[in-house]
């Protein structure tokens, strides 16, 4: 059995496509953790998904042995998804480690997320490993992002190790310093258990996989356990360590990283941020900093004419088996049917689900837009939490309506400076602070409306920074604002599923942008077709989409026929992807035109 | 369960030249195939169980009578060997104003085709012009007398809506061309086809359709123009004096059988729909070397059938009864299509009277936005 001293825990924090996924192929490789046969790309993202987008949606934690100076080391590397949505199960797998590599790309130099992220792995007390990744680059600046680095997050430049993760250079370096320069962890493998749950998933045949990492005593085969915050209790039949696949031990103890099988059915049941103790008196305090999965963006998802809802229920169901921090509830809509509500940790974890019902389950879905979760107190003094825009009580029932703030780091070329804070103005934004990380690069912070940032800002920003622009946010809290419900109607019916909840003083140019667009959207019928946005019973905007006047086949003869017939049949093909509300046929797409914005103005 | 084809398709791809609009299985100036075409045409005849018993026969293009005077009188020999006219048949040959003598005339006369379809497109100089045709109105005024000495019915060609068209020239048109007084006219919006010269330079912004409002104008100016004079309207681009539709292409929409033969063309026999290759040369290369010139085949289930043959039936203005729908495919109209038919009546687009169903002037103007709802 290993000892504390000569383990250490860490993860590595890195901005998207800054490399982290190679340099934990080259570690694996290092260390001969896995046979060079076996050897693929991005060896731990191993979803589908994670590898077609090139992020990490879930942690994972892998084990490496490593003999530096004939003594033994057990590197854990937890690897923890990067992207804002996920930032609590960020701030657990922190809690888990001792260190963190902050891995910084050679030419893109420091981002937002590589910002926000080092913050919190400081927060957390780790520390802080700098990389510089991509030394082999041709356009390489490694001096000016080592300056980037000490003017933004006060890295000592000499501590800098420079890497290619790419070539494998400096990887031997690295090594050495995880073991030299990581603490080893504090924790008494004679005390009682207590253990941080990180993460799970959820296999098939042997139940929810717990991922935990041991702060004091131990935990071995066949002994029984207790989730002190889920409040249940189970028998431990496997422990083990990834490596990078299950390998069953005997034993985990203090300071080490590892799974539990306990025949646990539901991952409902395996809360990330929970403690793991024994059951009764013995037990550990609870360690802090549980809390249950924050949902912060909803939208209805519905099956499309001819799609069963009995089978988008099963597929969500199947989906929530693995995912327990999304969140659905059946609802109906007057002009989509019988659908769900569901909600999310962010705008990527919406997409990705979406992506994967229709990757793994085949369903072809209808979305309405995402909104952000309100808050309402009511005249009676109840407290309203609202999923979806139809739940907005009357104006006159109304005494406070609160919308959630974020607090936004955006990196940047400093020449968009103007452009960014023009963006943000126009959005509601209240500035906080502007610092020049390097010369030509600055980071600004802004307070913004959560609604806002999930729209269209991160867009905005790459397009006002031809790409360079980055950007993360938190969570601040929730804030008053003069909202209302802007209702959509199609020739005179509320599309309940087009409904949106906005700023007063955005309700024209949002209600002017949504019926363009919409008209847009909307093929020309037989009929007009009337698109108004309403605030209660008074018009906004309106506009027309005018009859089809003239729309038949002059020449059809013997060899016309089968031509003809098909492209009809496709045209069928086309309308069923369509829901029809009235009489009139809305494509999918336009469930998503309450999005647009409309033009920045003046 | 399929009733033995009684009409026959004949396609000659040969043409002085291509017309900007056409996309049409055409060769332009190469009266050097035109042996070795007759020669395939005698292969493709050959695979027929033999001589067959016809109502109709159809020789469309092309041009037919870009065949040289010896050549088009090898072509009826063809068909006559290979065809039987019934009594009462009706025998169409496509024409057009230029290039047609005495001839050519007599000989088809004399092999006894009975009606002449030609392609007249406009008397109008501007607009032959634009629509790149050889002819002038002066040749189809010397041609008609000597059609009308030898064939029972004279079908004109017209076109409108071309670019640069006003509803009143459409109109003075459309007056000339019935003064003429032909026994039959069929009249076509002009569209802009994949693979015609006309698209790629629509593309470019050279040519500028006609607004959609004019254009339908012009559909009715001249629908009600000939409604009012007592032309039967029968078909969505065709109208006839009476006793003088085209009965061959009558068989297409009411979704008979029909044989055909020649490069690209589409035969319906036994259920399946087969189309010939349609380049020209690959045709006369595979018939001529034993191979099939067939390049698409399909059958479909019998209420894919059933549906299809409703659609086209509906382009037929006299509509279709629930009584011969369920007697031509043993299935009721109501079931099949209920739903799109109710909401139709209720947006006045077709009419439901008496056991019938038929086209409104409404639902005719826009009727391609019905049929995906009925396939």
């Amino acid at each position: 059995m290993i000892e504390c001293d000569h383990i250490r825990n860490f993860c590595i924090i890195a901005h998207i496509d800054h490399g982290k996924s190679t340099l934990a192929d080259r570690l694996l490789e290092a260390t001969a953790t896995v046979n060079p046969r076996l050897m693929k790309d991005q060896l731990l993202d191993d979803m589908e998904l994670e590898r077609a987008r090139g992020i990490t949606i879930k942690a994972r934690a892998v084990a490496m042995q490593y003999a530096q100076r004939g003594e033994l080391f057990e590197l854990n590397l937890i690897d923890t998804p990067g992207h804002v949505d996920f930032q609590y199960e960020v701030s657990r797998s922190l809690a888990c480690c001792e260190g963190a590599m902050l891995l910084v790309d050679a030419f893109q130099g420091v981002e937002a997320q590589s910002v926000a992220s080092a913050y919190a792995a400081m927060e957390h007390d780790l520390r802080i490993l700098p990389v510089i990744n991509k030394i082999d680059l041709k356009h390489a600046r490694v001096d000016e992002v080592a300056e980037e680095m000490e003017q933004s997050l006060g890295i000592d430049p000499s501590e800098i190790i420079k890497v290619s993760a790419k070539t494998g250079v400096g990887v031997p370096e690295l090594l050495q310093a995880i073991c030299t320069r990581i603490p080893a962890p504090q924790g008494d493998p004679h005390g009682a258990l207590q253990a941080m749950v990180f993460d799970s998933h959820y296999d098939e045949f042997r139940g929810a996989i717990t991922y935990v990492r041991l702060m004091n005593g131990r935990v071995t085969r066949g002994q029984k356990i207790r989730f002190l915050g889920g409040g249940t209790t189970h028998e431990v039949l496997e422990v083990g360590q990834f490596a990078p696949h299950k390998r069953p031990c005997h034993e985990l103890q203090a300071g080490q990283v590892g799974y539990l099988v306990c025949n646990i059915k539901s991952l409902d049941m395996v809360h990330i941020g929970d403690t793991v103790s024994v059951p009764g008196e013995g037990a550990a305090p609870a360690l802090t900093g549980y809390q249950p999965p924050q949902r912060m963006v909803y939208c209805g998802l519905y099956p499309s004419d001819g799609q069963d809802f009995s089978e988008l229920r099963e597929a969500l169901e199947k989906l929530s088996i693995n995912d327990p921090s999304f969140d659905f509830q059946p609802e109906t809509s007057d002009a989509l049917g019988f659908g769900f509500r569901c909600g999310f940790l962010g705008l990527l974890h919406m997409e990705i689900i979406q992506q994967r019902l229709e990757q793994e389950a085949n369903i072809d879905l209808v979305q309405t837009a995402p909104n952000v979760t309100y808050q309402v107190t009511t005249r009676q003094g109840e407290e309203l939490e609202i999923h979806r825009p139809q739940e907005v009580p009357d104006a006159g029932d109304i005494v406070e309506f609160r919308q959630p703030l974020v607090r936004v780091n955006f990196v940047l070329p400093s020449e968009n400076i103007g452009t960014l804070m023009k963006l943000c103005q126009d959005r509601r934004g209240v500035h906080r602070a502007t610092e020049y990380i390097s010369p030509t690069r600055a980071m600004l912070r802004y307070d913004l409306p959560l609604a806002e940032v999930i729209y269209d800002l991160h867009d905005k920003l790459k397009s006002a920074t031809r790409g360079y622009g980055t950007m993360d946010y938190e969570l601040i809290g929730y804030f008053p604002a003069d909202l209302v419900r802007l209702d959509i109607l199609v020739n005179g019916t509320r599309v309940d599923a087009l409904s949106i909840i906005c700023e007063k003083a955005d309700a024209d140019r949002r209600g002017r942008a949504i019926t363009r667009k919409l008209k847009s959207e909307i093929d020309r019928h037989m009929f007009e077709v009337a698109v108004q946005a309403a605030i209660g019973s008074r018009v906004i905007a309106r506009e027309t989409v005018p009859a089809m006047r003239k729309n038949v086949t002059a020449k059809c003869y013997g060899g016309d026929i089968t031509r003809k017939r098909k492209l009809w049949a496709k045209q069928r093909e086309g309308k069923k992807r369509m829901k029809s509300i009235g009489r009139v046929d809305i494509p999918q797409k336009a469930f998503m035109a309450v999005l647009d914005t409309g033009n920045d103005k003046k | 369960m399929f009733a033995p084809a009684r009409a026959a398709y004949i396609h000659v791809p040969f043409c002085l030249r291509r017309c900007g609009y056409c996309n049409f299985t055409v060769v332009a100036g190469r009266p050097e195939l035109h042996q070795a075409y007759l020669q395939a045409l005698e292969r493709e005849f050959q695979t027929l169980p033999g001589p067959v018993p016809v109502d109709t026969l159809y020789v469309g293009g092309g041009t037919p009578t870009q065949l040289r005077a010896r050549e088009l009188s090898e072509l009826c020999r063809l068909l006559r060997t290979a065809f039987i006219p019934q009594s009462g048949y009706e025998w169409t040959v496509e024409a057009n104003p230029d290039g047609l003598d005495r001839v050519k005339l007599d000989i088809l006369c004399e092999a006894g085709v009975n009606r002449i379809s030609l392609g007249v497109q406009s008397l109008q100089p501007g607009k032959l012009q634009l629509l790149e045709r050889a002819h002038r109105a002066p040749d189809v005024l010397r041609i008609l007398p000597l059609l009308r000495a030898r064939f029972r019915s004279v079908s004109l060609d017209l076109i409108c809506a071309v670019p640069g068209e006003s509803l009143a020239a459409w109109q003075a048109d459309l007056l000339a061309a019935v003064a003429l007084d032909p026994d039959h006219l069929s009249i076509y919006s002009l569209t802009f086809e994949k693979g015609s010269l006309f698209w790629g330079r629509l593309q470019r912004g050279q040519l500028q359709p006609v607004a959609e409002e004019t254009e339908r104008a012009m559909l009715e100016a001249a629908w009600d123009h000939l409604a009012a004079t007592g032309w039967d309207h029968y078909e969505v681009s065709n109208f006839a004096r009476p006793a003088h539709r085209s009965r061959h292409n009558e068989v297409y929409w009411r979704g008979e059988s029909y044989w055909a033969f020649g490069p690209g063309a589409t035969r319906y026999v036994d259920g399946w729909r087969e189309t010939n290759h349609r380049s020209t040369t690959t045709y006369l290369r595979r018939v001529l070397s034993g191979q099939s010139p067939v390049a698409e085949r399909e059958k479909l289930a019998p209420v894919d059938r059933a549906r299809e043959m409703l659609v086209f039936r509906l382009r037929m203005l006299e509509g279709i009864s629930r009584v011969e729908f369920r007697q031509r495919t043993g299935l009721e109209l109501d079931d099949l299509v209920g739903v799109p038919l109710r909401k139709f009546v209720d947006l006045g687009l077709l009419q439901d009277q008496h056991g019938c169903i038929r086209l409104t002037r409404a639902g005719l103007l826009v009727s391609d936005a019905m049929w995906p709802e009925f396939l």
